[in-house]
């Protein structure tokens, strides 16, 4: 790392109060983020926290998220923020406005994305927003998710709108969000829910700003995004100038996408450039609007470069990316765009395969990515349900680190319990545990990957949706790891590899095997020792311990 | 009878104990070192002096209370059992799964959180409950005799000491656990049995077992522990029955405490917040903050309407230790305290941005703070504390310790240089901020719970809590703060003010009518036979018992519940439409702001707290004694926020202080064990009690 100061540029700027004021920001978030979980409705928030809390200064740049945000939303939100504002100029918004959209294009790239926006007015005057970007239960549309032939089949878009109106609500705006999705108590009770938080957040900020005697934010806005740049730009800095290219083929639901990343280390600027990329298309609903990709780049370096710093529009100032108009990464409005997730999971591991050799322990193979799925119908006894889960496959392998069991990466979610997802719907899931022989072979082995598989047990027929990836293309290995093993889906025992929505049959059975993470490093560094404490837990069979690590131990050794 | 009741702790370091006459109302303590490798030792040798001191023998003592941190140490050092899990076949691999969530977003290298029992020591059993309690599939018994064959083969039968077994729903329907549970100690008599349905019956699986596997990891040495504790006690000359302390405040029979040991995991901070509680009580004060401040730790608790926050669930053993989500979680009841990186051991350095950061890291006892001149060069909490002018060097502990100024300065100085300030502003700033991380903790804490903070005191304990509760009080707008008379002991005096009390719980989800609450009825009143079953053993008169409904609700729909107090002695006393819907709106928009009155409730767990009387300690009067002019040891500079500089102060000798003593702001008032800082808007006045109460002007 570079010995000059990096901050020698900036403005000078008090370390005490800019530690306390920070700190402060950053609670405020984290209480509303609390009160979400504890105030929403759908499984999809309150259990999945599949939303982010993100503070917006007076300008529509991010200023703190709450610590459990997902990362790429609070990317996304001051890109949102700009042209919510574009629309509602800040002159016209009065106290008590909540803005609102869903616009793939404008706010995280696909519809079930709520972003509600409220401005948070302190001596007459807006001093900021707050932000919650939260994936709502149901939009509308075809009740397929991936074979949509452009957004329009997909559900409602909400133009940048005024949701609440000087404190009251938008009722038209309501009802319609209401009469356009199958589920309108979980989404619109989510929707006040959020509000509501939001209120929480805009007492504790007033309190903040009285506290420090603060007329606006402008000052302190200014200091963190220019400390955050800063560092950020000192640790491109010390990292070598040059380019770094790396293609990656990838599932895309129905034909395989080829990513490709051209990485440009240049001074203290890094410059990503996505030609090369496939184009757009009408297959899948895996096109990416242009913020989700931006959002999905700034990741990797975030983690690699400046982990412990929080998040803020500052850091990501040093990042450039370019993706050519009309391909997957940068895709046309009108282009379906639900299932976009499949193809922004992937994009770290194009960068990491890029610039692996120059962040040493920083970079990661590839995940066995998330596999959500979701069943859904009307059935006395349950009511109208409509239940989601997000398991995972292994994570990739690190320099000196073997990969985690199924833990979310990139974003963060939970997964929801079993037995909630039995008492609310009306399934039965046989198995959630380890795939043995599913992770890469590595000197460090990637993470072992799960099955999980679910039952209809009701006597009627019940909807399900499932979201695999990486069955084709396996999640790649590092510096000579092996890649995991691919992913499969069966249906009643039979392997199925097209995912509209399945209609389930009363005893109908779906298994989920997800992938294990890619390894990292040669097969022939790992250590004895830890292939005979795999054997041990029943990660690797014996069988493929002789395979693929050569091993040639006593049969004895492994537990069976 | 007049009692004589006894309440000892086993800390990291201390054991503590407290002696309580109710005939003469006088208080005895005794403090000594903890003996780790066989902590009974110390109990026997402090009842032996203790009861010497105050002229008793064993078997005149009708009460001892005992809490222990030995349970929460055994975990986080990972020190238990050998522990075998016994899950539903399919799901004993949800114990490394958890719920597949990262407890840090940006860290790459963040550690997986691993759990308690490998993957070679998990079992798992045919058998199938579904949602409802209904039978999908029988447990098969031949699936339970794999265990036995296993554990052979591998030749760790004798090894083993305990099984957690955890099976789907078995809140629900628990028949299959028990079965399960027999056979086992039938066939592995040898093994200690926890069933989830029994130490934590509530919804969510991992959780579920995860609190169930650390009962079971416990449960051995808490059993060895416990029985050795009975002999010593009966060694000198206790003839009744011992109870435990529990985390939620309650104590429990020896008996239960054996069987459901991870109960038991924080009860020395609960007892903190009883004892907070207590002087809450004698001051009239029913809302207040415990606010714990001790090296390592800062403790804060919210006390409204002289009951201690609660909550069914928290994280042990973290990973890394104030990051939620890095624990095993754990799903017992339990008094709330927050726990944060902030004690007087807290080291502050200059993180990447240039900010200044204090804690978690603490530099402890040893080498602890640069001013103990044992080494230690890390700017502290304490050091910063020291040349603010709040601790006097040659009074620090009464005197026993002598603080080393320069070496604070020269750590100061290194710090303040990376900075580009001066010494007193990288002090002050040390302040500050470990000030801010507490009140923000604070300000959240007590915010999520619907309180104001405006209408709140700290009740300040712990070595340094007294030098920074006046900073807290004043940043969150408090009434001000108390530092309770004999410091000391007031932790273990919660010991002696907590009541026999027992939760019991049961899952029940149901979207209410009119006629559900009368089947509410049924499952309340048999958790009363239950709990007075409980309170019977252990010697309650069936007068002097307490039944309190409490109901984990919600709206129809929404995926988390709000535990509230039923106001009645059955559910079907209230109307539904009339009385529960709207007590239940108005709980919930306490917390949150806003309720969903057009929706209807759902209920997912029935709660019964069963609770005997709370026994009565009264403290004798404080004499009236000297004023302020005879307590005056002298003056010294002190730095205070509003002048933003050094004030000359004088200096109390809290000793001399006697009832009706008022003191001005700014002042400082020492006393052995710690210092209490009033500042320049604080008026101190030593009340009948001996308590110093601190009232901040507007």
């Amino acid at each position: 790392m570079t010995t000059t100061d990096p901050f020698a540029e900036t403005p000078d700027f008090d370390p005490v109060s800019l530690e306390i004021q920070w700190q402060r920001l950053i609670s405020i978030m984290d209480e509303i983020d609390f009160a979400t979980v504890k105030t929403s409705f759908s499984t999809i928030v309150g259990e999945s926290r599949d939303f982010a809390c993100i503070l917006v200064d007076q300008n529509g740049d991010s200023l703190c998220q709450s610590r459990f945000s997902p990362p790429n939303f609070c990317v996304v939100l001051p890109r949102t923020a700009r042209r919510l504002l574009a629309v509602h100029p800040l002159e016209t918004l009065r106290e008590g406005d909540v803005l609102c959209t869903n616009d793939p294009w404008i706010g995280t790239g696909h519809l079930p994305d709520y972003i509600l926006l409220t401005p948070v007015f302190h001596q007459g005057k807006p001093v900021a927003f707050m932000g919650t970007v939260a994936h709502l239960s149901d939009v509308g549309g075809h009740r397929g998710d991936i074979e949509a032939y452009d957004v329009f089949t997909e559900g409602i878009r909400i133009p940048p709108s005024k949701l609440f109106i000087e404190g009251e609500p938008n009722e038209f705006l309501f009802e319609v969000i209401g009469n356009n999705c199958r589920v309108p108590n979980l989404v619109l009770g989510d929707i006040r829910a959020i509000a509501g938080t939001h209120q929480i957040g805009i007492r504790r900020l007033r309190d903040f700003m009285d506290d420090y005697a603060m007329p606006d934010l402008v000052e302190l806005s200014s200091v963190i995004h220019g400390r955050s740049e800063s560092l950020m730009r000192s640790r491109i800095e010390a990292l070598p100038d040059g380019e770094f290219e790396f293609g990656l083929d990838i599932d895309g639901y129905v034909d395989i996408v080829h990513l490709h990343a051209t990485v440009r280390i240049q001074g203290n600027d890094i410059h990503v450039d996505y030609g090369g990329t496939s184009a757009q298309t009408r297959k899948g609903s895996i096109n990416c609007a242009y913020n989700t990709t931006f959002a999905s780049t700034m990741y990797p370096f975030k983690c690699s470069l400046v982990p412990q710093i929080p998040n803020n529009q500052g850091l990501f100032r040093p990042i450039h990316v370019t993706a050519p108009k009309g391909c997957i990464l940068n895709c046309d409005d009108g282009l379906p765009v639900q299932a976009r997730a499949k193809v922004t999971n992937n994009i770290n591991q194009v960068l990491f395969g890029a610039v692996w050799p120059i962040l040493g322990e920083h970079a990661q193979a590839g995940s066995g990515s998330i596999w959500p799925f979701s069943v859904h119908g009307d059935l006395e006894g349950y009511g109208s349900f409509s239940v989601s889960c997000l398991p995972h496959g292994g994570r990739g392998a690190m320099q000196g680190l073997d990969g985690m069991p199924p833990i979310a990466f990139p974003h963060n979610s939970s997964v929801t319990p079993i037995e909630i997802m039995e008492t609310q719907a009306p399934i039965l899931i046989l198995h959630k545990e380890f795939r043995p022989d599913s992770a890469g072979a590595g000197r460090q082995r990637g993470g072992i990957g799960q099955r999980m598989t679910f039952r209809n047990i009701a006597d009627s027929t019940i909807q399900g949706r499932v979201r695999p990836d990486k069955m084709f293309c396996a999640p790649p290995g590092l510096d000579g790891g092996v890649p995991g093993v691919v992913g499969e889906v069966r249906w009643n025992g039979r392997n199925i590899d097209r995912f509209p929505p399945l209609d389930l049959q009363p005893g109908d059975e779906i298994e989920l095997l997800m992938p294990g993470g890619g390894g990292f490093g040669p097969v022939v560094e790992r250590s004895t020792e830890h292939i005979r404490r795999d054997l041990e837990a029943g990660f690797i069979s014996e069988a493929a311990a002789r395979r693929d690590y050569g091993w040639d131990g006593p049969s004895e050794a492994s537990t069976g | 009878m007049a009692g004589l009741r006894i309440g000892f702790d086993i800390g990291g370091t201390f054991t503590d104990l407290v002696l309580y006459d109710e005939a003469s109302g006088r208080i005895h303590s005794h403090k000594l070192a903890t003996t780790a490798r066989s902590p009974e030792a110390a109990v026997r040798a402090g009842w032996r002096t203790l009861l010497a001191e105050a002229g008793f023998s064993g078997s005149q003592v009708s009460n001892a209370i005992h809490g222990t941190t030995l349970i929460t140490n055994c975990l986080v050092e990972r020190k238990g059992a050998v522990t075998l899990l016994l899950a539903t076949q399919g799901f004993s691999d949800v114990l490394d799964t958890q719920r597949e969530m990262r407890y840090d977003i940006y860290d790459l290298h963040a550690p997986q959180v691993e759990h308690l029992v490998p993957r070679p020591l998990r079992f798992e059993a045919r058998e199938r409950m579904d949602a409802f309690g209904g039978v999908i599939e029988e447990l098969s018994v031949a699936s339970l005799g794999d265990i036995a064959k296993r554990l052979e083969r591998a030749g760790v039968t004798d090894s083993v000491e305990s099984i957690a077994v955890c099976f789907l729903h078995a809140f629900t329907n628990p028949e299959h656990e028990r079965k399960a549970g027999a056979w086992l100690s039938e066939r592995l008599p040898h093994l200690r049995v926890s069933l989830s349905h029994e130490v934590a019956p509530e919804i969510r699986e991992y959780e579920r077992m995860s609190t169930t596997v650390c009962n079971a990891y416990v449960q051995p040495l808490a059993a060895t522990y416990l029985r050795q504790l009975g002999e010593v006690l009966r060694e000198v000359g206790f003839e009744r029955e011992m109870f435990l302390m529990l985390s939620s405040g309650g104590v429990s029979t020896l008996e239960t405490a054996a069987k459901f040991p991870i109960r038991l995991v924080e009860s020395g901070p609960a007892a903190g917040a009883l004892a907070a509680v207590f002087y809450g009580e004698l001051l009239d004060l029913p809302d207040l903050v415990s606010f714990d401040m001790g090296g390592t730790t800062a403790k804060m608790c919210l006390i409204k309407d002289g009951q201690p926050a609660m909550s069914d669930h928290f994280e042990i053993a973290r990973v890394h230790r104030f990051k939620r989500g890095s624990g095993l979680p754990v799903r017992v009841p339990a008094i709330e305290l927050i726990e944060i990186g902030a004690g007087g051991g807290s080291v502050a350095r200059v993180d990447e941005l240039g900010l200044l950061k204090v804690g978690p890291d603490s530099a402890g006892a040893d080498p602890g703070p640069a001013c103990y001149g044992l080494g230690g060069d890390a700017p502290t909490v304490t050091d910063a504390d020291l040349l603010l002018g709040y601790l006097d060097p040659g009074f620090f502990l009464g005197g026993r310790m002598i603080l080393d100024r320069a070496a604070a300065e020269t750590a100061m100085a290194g710090l303040a240089d990376r900075m580009g300030l001066t010494v007193t502003e990288t002090a002050h700033g040390i302040f500050r901020v470990v000030n801010e991380n507490m009140i923000s903790a604070t300000r959240v804490h007590v915010a999520e719970r619907g309180a104001d903070p405006r209408s709140l005191r700290l009740m300040a304990f712990g070595g340094a809590g007294p030098v920074h509760a006046y900073e807290i009080a004043r940043a969150l707008k408090m009434q001000g703060f108390v530092c309770p008379a004999s410091a000391g002991v007031t932790s273990a005096l919660g010991f002696l003010t907590a009541p026999p009390a027992f939760e019991f719980a049961r899952t029940h989800m149901e979207r209410l009518n009119a006629s559900s609450l009368i089947e509410l009825d049924g499952i309340y009143a048999g958790l009363e036979v239950e709990g007075r079953r409980v309170l019977q053993s252990a010697g309650i008169a069936d007068d002097d018992m307490t039944f309190t409904l409490k109901a984990d609700l919600r709206h129809v729909g929404q995926g988390h519940e709000i535990s509230v107090t039923l106001p009645c002695t059955r559910p079907s006393d209230m109307s539904l439409d009339g009385d529960l819907r709207p007590y239940f709106f108005a709980r919930y928009e306490e917390i949150y702001g806003h309720a969903h009155t057009h929706l209807d409730l759902e209920i997912t767990t029935c709660r019964l707290n069963a609770s005997g009387p709370r026994p009565q300690v009264v403290l004798p009067e404080f004499a009236a004694g000297s004023g302020p002019d005879q307590a005056l040891k002298g003056s010294r500079p002190a730095y205070f926020t509003e002048a933003g500089d050094f004030v000359d102060t004088p200096v109390y000798d809290r000793y001399l202080l006697g009832r009706g003593s008022t003191v001005r702001g700014p002042a400082i008032v020492e006393e052995r064990e710690s210092t209490a800082v009033v500042g320049p808007r604080g008026s101190a006045e030593i009340d009948r009690f001996g308590n110093l109460v601190v009232t901040l002007a507007e």
